[in-house]
């Protein structure tokens, strides 16, 4: 999003409250969605119940092509439109919901630096673990990607995608890794979030942010979906305070709400 | 040598360059010291004994036989020049000659018969290879077009046509093949590859087809039928951010296969200014059946009727409707259904802004008819008469038409009744340009009555091209 849509955007936004009839679009859950696209949608879904609003969610088989920024997740806001965790803060804050308000700058700047982090590692790491990884690619990512298209727009589009995202991993250097590289990169990542988290419930002590909410969405999604292999699952298991930290967040978010 | 008098050529129907074969260039006037060889051949019987066709260089001789067949059975001279003509005409058509000469001798050789003739048409084949090249700006966007022509590539009248746009904004190319019978030009084969992309500003939408098709085109007594199979993968996107959600949820990939059936009777004298004869065309698409995400069955059709009045003017009255019947359930595309409204079919609306729509973002309908009433007569005081002046056209309109979607769980008085309510109509007159055979331009004025909520109208003057018009 250019920053004059952005500001527009906020302009807009400010002037109208909340309304109940938000959504939120995501693939479909069963058959389609894969590991990096729920852990996104995950994220929002978190951030958007930490500030109390609501959101229902729809699935729809072409959201990625409904999104503005074709990526997962967007919701719909009133006649709004915005995609994308970052932007979706932005958005919210015009409307006077903001969970790192509390914050001082040096917080904000930590918080931030961390967000990045997660989003460069641990996203990228699901990317390379779908796309790049020749089995899980062919048992699970492209079979679920393609499965709302018939034969032959299935493959095309599987395959078209495919090659997308290894480009785009060429391009910041990640082709050449290993997959055993790539597992030591999440394990470096994983260490560095649970020595910041510490012994706190939350990153930045008692109030959950954005970057909780980033974090709880990847590192649950990681560990609740079957994939090729358990590795992954298996290095953020070994950070045994990130693992009470996801408990923690979706009893307090999630488990409450659905009862 | 012998000679023909040129008597005999009177008769016949020969004038402008329909012809070509002026009588002058193929018979020489008989020269004095010659006169006791000249023999008046008009009425006797003659046999064609050698038909050649001088000029073939990969034009495979098979193939002109079945052209030029008919001028063997040829029995006297008039005969002979009306087959050859036949035949020349034939020759023409299948656009692989630049020029094709007609010479008629009297035979000669050793079993030359006294009344034999012998008939040899000179042919000039096309270059193997024509390219062109064109540059066009439109639509917020430039585009350079290279064009690629192989006529006659294999030698019987096929033809090979390649072109590739490259534009700011988006590239489109189109691979096409035309294969016809040989003897039979009207029945052919036509494969097609291509890729094109669609900007739609009044849906706010934007499309990018990528699709082969096969074509079988056949004449059928006074009839000409297309059966055609076609699959298409259509990505469907927003044209801004602006765009309605409507527009939005149609994103995405669906795949199309499609088989379609079209069959037209047309019996006007111009595709453009017909002055007498109607046309109907019936086109139905059965989509889904042979694969893909699609599945609807859509029927449309048009029909126009002409009849000349006084003083060269000319009546005119269309009728187009259409239905599309999405098959298991699933809701129709927004690149399937029908849209109404423009320059040339409801005059006075704005391009395809009737019937259902979202934050102005139109989503064309499942059904829709339209008609259409004009009086076209030649320019007051007929200026540039028998020229530049037979180019355009004054003409009085009125159109009506309607576009919604039906519930098709109610009955076929419901639907009437639904397609009847809300008529759209206007009326107005203006000026029509004939742009070649194909297109036509139209500067009116008009007045749009029974306009609804939703509906974009063009009060006023209103200009307009199209190659269908209603």
């Amino acid at each position: 999003m250019s920053l004059a849509a952005e500001a527009f955007v906020s302009q807009m936004a400010a002037a109208e409250p909340w309304p109940e009839s938000a959504t939120l679009y995501q693939p479909l859950k069963e058959d389609q969605i894969l590991l990096s696209d729920c852990a996104s949608s995950l994220a929002v879904q978190a951030y958007l119940r930490m500030c109390g609003l609501p959101v229902q969610v729809v699935y729809k088989s072409n959201a990625e092509y409904m999104s503005p920024s074709g990526k997962i997740p967007f919701i719909h806001v009133g006649n709004q439109v915005v995609s994308e965790l970052g932007p979706i803060v932005q958005f919210t804050k015009a409307k006077g919901n903001s969970l790192s308000d509390g914050l001082d700058d040096v917080q904000r700047a930590e918080m931030k630096a961390y967000m990045e982090l997660v989003n460069n590692m641990l996203l990228t790491a699901e990317l390379y673990i779908q796309w790049c990884d020749d089995a899980t690619a062919a048992e699970i990512s492209r079979p679920r990607y393609s499965s709302p298209y018939s034969w032959p727009l299935s493959n095309v589009l599987a395959y078209q995608k495919q090659w997308e995202v290894r480009r785009k991993m060429n391009a910041i250097g990640w082709g050449e890794k290993t997959l055993e590289q790539v597992y030591d990169d999440v394990t470096q990542c994983c260490q560095a979030l649970s020595q910041r988290l510490g012994t706190q419930p939350y990153f930045f002590n008692k109030q959950p942010t954005e970057l909780d909410a980033l974090v709880f969405g990847h590192l649950f999604t990681i560990l609740t979906t079957r994939l090729t292999s358990t590795e992954l699952a298996e290095r953020i298991k070994s950070c045994s305070n990130l693992l009470s930290f996801c408990r923690r967040i979706e009893q307090t978010y999630f488990e409450d709400k659905s009862s | 040598m012998g000679t023909v008098h040129a008597k005999s050529l009177d008769p016949l129907p020969m004038h402008g360059r329909d012809l070509g074969v002026h009588p002058d260039d193929l018979v020489e006037l008989p020269e004095p010291e010659q006169e006791s060889k000249q023999e008046i051949l008009e009425n006797k019987a003659v046999v064609v004994q050698h038909v050649n066709v001088q000029g073939l260089g990969r034009t495979k001789e098979d193939l002109l036989g079945y052209e030029i067949s008919e001028v063997f059975h040829a029995k006297n001279l008039i005969d002979v020049m009306k087959k050859s003509h036949i035949a020349r005409q034939k020759l023409l058509r299948l656009g692989i000659f630049k020029e094709v000469e007609v010479l008629i001798d009297t035979s000669e050789g050793s079993d030359a018969l006294p009344n034999g003739l012998d008939v040899t048409f000179e042919v000039t084949e096309v270059k193997r290879l024509t390219g062109s090249y064109n540059t066009m700006v439109g639509n917020n966007e430039g585009s350079m077009v290279l064009g690629l022509k192989l006529p006659n590539v294999f030698g019987r009248a096929e033809k090979l046509t390649f072109q590739f746009s490259y534009g700011t904004k988006e590239t489109s190319y189109g691979l096409s093949f035309f294969k016809p019978q040989p003897g039979n030009f009207e029945r052919n084969l036509i494969l097609n590859l291509y890729k094109v992309t669609g900007q739609f500003p009044w849906s706010s939408l934007k499309e990018t087809d990528r699709g082969a098709s096969a074509e079988f085109n056949f004449p059928l007594g006074v009839t000409n039928h297309t059966l055609k199979w076609e699959g298409v993968w259509r990505e469907l996107g927003c044209l801004a951010r602006s765009a309605s959600f409507a527009v939005r949820e149609e994103s995405g990939h669906s795949l199309k296969s499609a088989l379609s059936h079209t069959v037209s009777i047309d019996s006007r004298n111009s595709a453009i200014f017909p002055s007498r004869g109607a046309l109907l065309r019936i086109n139905q698409e059965l989509a889904g059946y042979t694969g893909g995400d699609a599945s609807f069955l859509k029927e449309d059709f048009e029909l126009q009727l002409n009849k000349r009045l006084f003083w060269d003017s000319v009546l005119s009255a269309s009728l187009w409707g259409g239905m599309l019947c999405p098959i298991g359930g699933q809701p129709s595309s927004i690149a399937d259904r029908f849209y109404l409204g423009g320059p040339t079919s409801v005059r006075g609306f704005g391009m395809y802004s009737i019937g259902p729509q979202s934050e102005g973002d139109y989503l064309g309908g499942e059904a829709y008819w339209a008609g259409g009433l004009h009086l076209y007569t030649p320019l007051p005081f007929r200026p540039g008469k028998g020229g530049f002046g037979d180019l355009f056209r004054t003409h009085f309109f009125l159109n009506a038409g309607n576009l919604c979607n039906l519930n098709y769980g109610e009955g076929p008085r419901a639907h009437l009744q639904k397609m009847a309510e809300c008529l759209r109509w206007s009326y107005g007159a203006g000026i029509v340009l004939r742009l070649g055979n194909i297109a036509r331009l139209e500067l009116n004025y008009c007045v749009p009555m029974g306009v609804q909520s939703g509906d974009r109208i063009c009060d006023g003057v209103q200009f307009g091209a199209g190659i269908r018009f209603l």
